[in-house]
């Protein structure tokens, strides 16, 4: 099977949603069938491992293949995206086939992605997924709110794919080529270069500290979207693209460290934005940046297997999440935790949700317990601080888990419901939910080893100090939700110092980007603008003056005017001429006779060898003039 | 067969611009057109054959030569190469469509259709000719065409902008004429031939004179490409002309001086390139920032568009100067940076084209280039939007569109060669992203004004020239290998890659 035809499938399907936009059964039938399908040619690809290399040009050569992590990719997209669609189809009426259609376009370009061998592969495949995500973003689009966040998004990503340009351009000058299995190879400054650029490329995407508000700025689309593009597609392409160069990449010294820097201060900060909000999809947004931010520290601290462990987990729970989150805001018709409290209304949602809270929490033998604690043992091998820091982002994310479940499905004093969630609703999270549940399956003898031989890399032995204390830390969170449940103080978690509007804006950064970047670059395109056409004016007016004197003169006129500045630049090239070494009387006298006959002027040779020039010019030049005017004559 | 291509619009142009304006044909501007486009397509079917026909070779191919001007050395000679030949297919096949669409002809339609055929025909001519002298002539008659269509059927202040363009390049020509001469002058024997001048090398270490004549050429280029600083007459000349005189203007003649560069420059003065390719790069990676950053401050559409093409010919100039940089090793990258900046130049004439007929029906529609006047026209004009989103976001550089594909290796072939540089001028792309899609947003997202209730879609004839340039817009972005290897063809070589 050729690679290709992964991205293929959910891009034909898209077509084939427009074309029976009239049938909305069919479509839903169509789409979900379609990915079901995907899933089906991704398993046989993840079995037979295709690969293929075509001409782009003579000299530019494309690699796609399915090999590695990609392997688990393949299969986990389409997957995941299945039941996110059919909740699409069931709960979005306007621009219901504009949306599906989207949806399928954005799978296509993640799993083309996901086949990239080399960076221009890559690039199209990122750069896809980047515009679809604006057209699903802004899907919304007569709110200008929702188009301006897409377009934020996309900006801020875009920013990010800079760094794959500069990565690509650095393999071909490295390599002669764009192919990723060569960059082990490159030499410095090369390698550095591609390290550089894969890391800005991969904290754009996965929205790291300080690139993370796009992704709050993204929760202007609609819920099935933010589903999506927080789990298996976008958002997973940063640390796709980790786990699939950091190896070639590790020997950079300053890689893996920067890395697991970077995460840990997502990780952190957004646990922090994560408690202080109190927007049920904004939490989640949080979460999801501090979650990935896990994924930078395990690739940071060496373990590409850790890292993609967590990725499989985090998807299968997160896109569950969201899809609650999106029937209790449904139910309530706001997105404010604090009006929610659907458990007695909602029942078998409520303990669907609980499901992907415990799993976000880590609470065993759920597999998102089992991923956290291979970051963990990767951290505690690389340095102590990292493992700190991993336990200390472990604790927040139990305690904003449970905070988000309990405020969003806890039991409550009868909600007022104004929508409940249909059949198609309830099986799409449950289908999420199961898979959550079947991931459990990590914590079985012998999952280490498949994990290690999918994630690329050995995973840590852990040591028995380190289960006790992330269960330690999952007990702390869940008392530390009771108590401040108890003091009816769930919502405003924080300490009183640390509840400042800022903090909830994602620590400021908003605010700095703002100030820092978007304002100055809009000043300065202002000032060059106006710069810019003072300059032009000035150049009308001197226009003006000219035309003043040849307002009066024929077409014909104008051009014979300027024949004689020909005319008179010509004369002075004479004496450029004349000072360069070109004074070689033979040769501008043989010139001269084969080019001055019928010329009866006097004068210095060379100059006539000018005129006569000129003057065969003229002859062709007035014969287009002739033309033109003869044209506009008879036009008139 | 070549020299078809380039005379017959050229008669044809003469045979309508005969026709009487009240009566028989020249009074039917409909049949009028589609006569035109018929006689438009003429050279487009020949290139396509000549495209079939092409071997790819590296040198000229299917050369037609005539003596003209023996004891000058000057001959009508035509052929074409890996980097003439997809410029003149492109330049046919915009001009097919500029010819197509729907203009206000203020009542003079032959002499429109003649003016447009005629400037075709002069526009293949020049990317087809293969003598100095001929070059110089189709340069200098393309500008008095375009003079007469801004200037005849332009709007606002067309005649002092049709003027300020005409004088503008007309005094970047006359450089290139001296240039030409001193050139010429340095042969032995004495020829205007191009091919025989690139051979013979004529200026290789003549010091200052080489640098003057380079600075000829240079300045001429520059003014018709045009590069910051010498910009300035394209904003008023894009925003005063009629939409498909801005699309030739922008498609066609800007890749004049680009295409100079190559042809002249690169190849007959490879060594002052050589010493000055980091000085040009950085006027380069100006143009890109500067043409991006004011394009972000516009509200007038065509201004907008117009300063996107400064920041598009900065990335050809970027791939230009890279390629001709003095280095040794990298000559891989040098040769995907030179494909890149030929494709741009075809991606640009594609895309800007389009861009500018769109502008065109949005005037035509609303009465007024200001962006802020417009908002929600998804909900009226659906293929208007599409085709519109299309463009942009081909320009913006998109994967899957023509743009990706000259972007992608400009920057990558410049990386090889000056990292530091081509990192800055990365953020021109980030720039662009914002300009298209704050402009999609304004025109056709958000609240419908009142006013736009019946705003009509994309006609017939706009469909279909816009499609058939979104056509290939797709095509080159999804298989570019038919138009890749046709260039390489010519880049290889040139950049010495073993």
């Amino acid at each position: 099977m050729n690679p290709l035809v992964l991205p293929l499938v959910p891009l034909a399907i898209a077509a084939a949603l427009v074309l029976v936009r009239r049938w909305s059964r069919a479509q839903a039938a169509i789409a979900v069938g379609g990915l079901l399908v995907s899933v089906a040619l991704g398993v046989d690809a993840a079995v037979t491992e295709p690969a293929v290399r075509f001409a782009w040009s003579p000299s530019i050569e494309l690699v796609l293949g399915v090999s590695g992590f990609g392997r688990v990719m393949v299969v986990l997209v389409p997957a995941i995206a299945a039941p996110i669609v059919a909740y699409a189809a069931a709960t979005e009426d306007k621009g219901r086939t504009r949306l599906l259609a989207f949806l399928m376009a954005f799978v296509a370009a993640m799993l083309l992605l996901v086949v990239a061998g080399d960076f221009v592969s890559l690039l199209v495949g990122w750069e896809l997924v980047g515009a679809t995500s604006w057209a699903l973003i802004g899907h919304g689009w007569r709110d200008r709110g929702n188009v301006d966040a897409g377009t934020q998004a996309f900006l801020t990503t875009r920013l990010g794919d800079l760094g794959l340009y500069a990565a690509a351009g650095a393999t071909l000058a490295a390599t002669g080529g764009f192919a990723f299995d060569a960059i082990g190879g490159a030499a410095a400054p090369w390698r550095e270069i591609i390290a550089g650029g894969v890391i800005l490329a991969a904290a754009a995407k996965s929205a790291q500290v300080p690139f993370s508000p796009w992704l709050f700025a993204a929760m202007a689309g609609p819920t099935p979207v933010s589903a999506l593009l927080h789990s298996a597609t976008l958002v997973a392409a940063g640390a796709y693209l980790l786990i699939r160069l950091a190896p070639a990449l590790a020997a950079v010294w300053w890689f893996l460290p920067v890395l697991a820097l970077i995460g840990a201060a997502t990780a952190l900060g957004g646990g922090v934005v994560a408690l202080a909000n109190t927007h049920a999809k904004r939490v989640l947004a949080a979460s999801t940046s501090a979650q990935y931010g896990l994924m930078f520290i395990a690739v940071g601290a060496g373990s590409t297997a850790a890292a993609s462990a967590q990725l499989v987990t985090h998807a299968a729970f997160k896109s569950l999440l969201f899809l609650s989150a999106g029937v209790a805001v449904h139910a309530v018709a706001t997105t404010d935790l604090r009006a929610m409290r659907l458990g007695r209304v909602l029942p078998s949602v409520a303990a669907i949700a609980a499901v992907g809270g415990l799993a976000l929490a880590g609470m065993p033998p759920l597999g998102g317990a089992w991923s956290k604690e291979a970051v963990l043992s990767a951290a505690a091998e690389a340095s102590a601080g990292l493992a700190v820091a991993v336990l200390v982002a472990s604790l927040l994310t139990a305690i904003y888990a449970g905070r988000f479940v309990l405020l969003a499905f806890g039991p409550g004093s009868g909600q007022r419901v104004v929508r409940r969630p249909g059949r198609v609703e309830i099986a799409s999270l449950a289908a999420l939910a199961t898979a959550t549940v079947v991931l459990s399956g990590l914590w079985l003898p012998g999952a280490a080893r498949f994990v290690e031989d999918i994630g690329g890399s050995v995973l840590p032995p852990g040591s028995s100090w380190e289960v006790v204390a992330s269960l330690a830390v999952i007990v702390a969170g869940g008392l530390v939700v009771l108590l401040l449940d108890r003091r009816g103080r769930l919502s405003d978690a924080l300490p009183g110092a640390l509840r400042r509007a800022w903090i909830t804006d994602w620590l400021g950064l908003p605010l700095l980007q703002r100030r820092l970047v978007v304002q100055p670059t809009l000043a300065l395109a202002a000032a060059l603008a106006r710069a810019d056409d003072r300059v032009i004016d000035a150049g009308v007016r001197a226009t003006g003056r000219v035309a003043v004197v040849v307002a009066g003169l024929t077409a014909l006129r104008l051009d014979l005017s300027i024949d004689g500045a020909v005319a008179s630049i010509a004369a002075s090239a004479i004496t450029v001429a004349g000072a360069s070494r070109w004074t070689d009387d033979t040769i501008v006298d043989g010139v001269v006779e084969a080019t001055g006959r019928g010329l009866g002027r006097a004068g210095h040779e060379s100059r006539r060898l000018q005129s006569g020039l000129t003057h065969q010019y003229f002859v062709i030049g007035a014969v287009g003039v002739v033309a033109i005017a003869a044209i506009l004559v008879a036009g008139r | 067969m070549l020299t078809a291509a380039i005379f017959v619009p050229i008669l044809a142009a003469a045979l309508l611009a005969l026709l009487p304006r009240d009566r028989g044909l020249g009074a039917q501007p409909g049949r009028l057109m589609v006569l035109s486009t018929v006689i438009a397509a003429v050279p487009l079917a020949i290139l396509a054959v000549a495209w079939l026909g092409f071997g790819g070779t590296g040198g000229f191919e299917q050369v037609e030569s005539i003596d003209w001007i023996p004891s000058l050395g000057v001959a009508y000679r035509v052929g074409i190469d890996g980097l003439s030949l997809p410029l003149a297919a492109m330049t046919a096949l915009l001009f097919v469509v500029a010819v197509l669409y729907p203009v206000d002809l203020r009542g003079r339609p032959a002499a429109y259709f003649a003016l447009l055929l005629f400037l075709e025909g002069v526009s293949i001519g020049l990317f087809l000719a293969l003598d100095l002298f001929l070059f110089f002539v189709f340069w200098d008659v393309s500008l008095v065409a375009m003079y007469f269509l801004i200037a005849a059927w332009g709007h606002g202040d067309a005649q002092r902008s049709a003027l300020k363009f005409f004088l503008y390049t007309f005094a970047g020509s006359l450089p290139l004429l001296l240039a030409i001469l001193g050139l010429y002058l340095a042969t032995e024997p004495r020829t205007f031939d191009m091919a025989e001048i690139i051979r013979q090398q004529p200026l290789a270490g003549t010091g200052l004179y080489g640098l003057l004549v380079f600075a000829g050429f240079f300045i001429g280029f520059a003014i018709k490409t045009p590069i910051v600083p010498f910009h300035t007459w394209l904003p008023p000349a894009h925003v005063d002309a009629p939409g498909p005189a801005s699309a030739i203007l922008a498609g066609v003649l800007l890749k004049m001086g680009t295409y100079g560069f190559v042809r002249i420059l690169m190849s007959m003065l490879p060594d002052v390139w050589a010493q000055l390719a980091l000085p040009i790069a950085i006027l380069a990676a100006i143009s890109i920032l500067y043409g991006a950053l004011v394009a972000l401050a516009q509200t007038n559409l065509k201004r907008l568009i117009a300063y996107t093409s400064v920041n598009h010919m900065g990335y050809v100039m970027l791939g230009l100067a890279a390629a001709g940089a003095a280095v040794t090793g990298q000559e891989a990258a040098q040769a995907i940076a030179l494909t890149g900046a030929t494709v741009e130049m075809v991606a640009h004439g594609l895309i800007t084209g389009a861009l500018f007929l769109i502008s065109g029906s949005l005037l035509a529609r609303g009465g007024t280039y200001e962006m802020t006047a417009y908002g929600g026209l998804l909900d009226r004009a659906r293929l208007l939007t599409g085709l519109t989103a299309l463009m942009a976001f081909a320009s913006l550089g998109l994967p899957g569109l023509a743009g990706f594909v000259a972007e992608v290796q400009v920057f990558t072939g410049t990386l090889a060669i000056w990292p530091a540089l081509a990192a800055v001028a990365l953020i021109g792309i980030v720039l662009t992203a914002g300009v298209f899609l704050r402009m999609l947003g304004r025109l056709f997202l958000g609240a419908l004004p009142d006013k736009w209730r019946s705003f009509p879609d994309l006609g017939r004839r706009e469909l279909a020239g816009l499609g058939a340039l979104g056509f290939f817009v797709i095509l080159i972005g999804v298989v570019p290998s038919w138009l890749l290897g046709v260039i390489d063809s010519f880049a290889g070589p040139f950049v010495g890659r073993p």
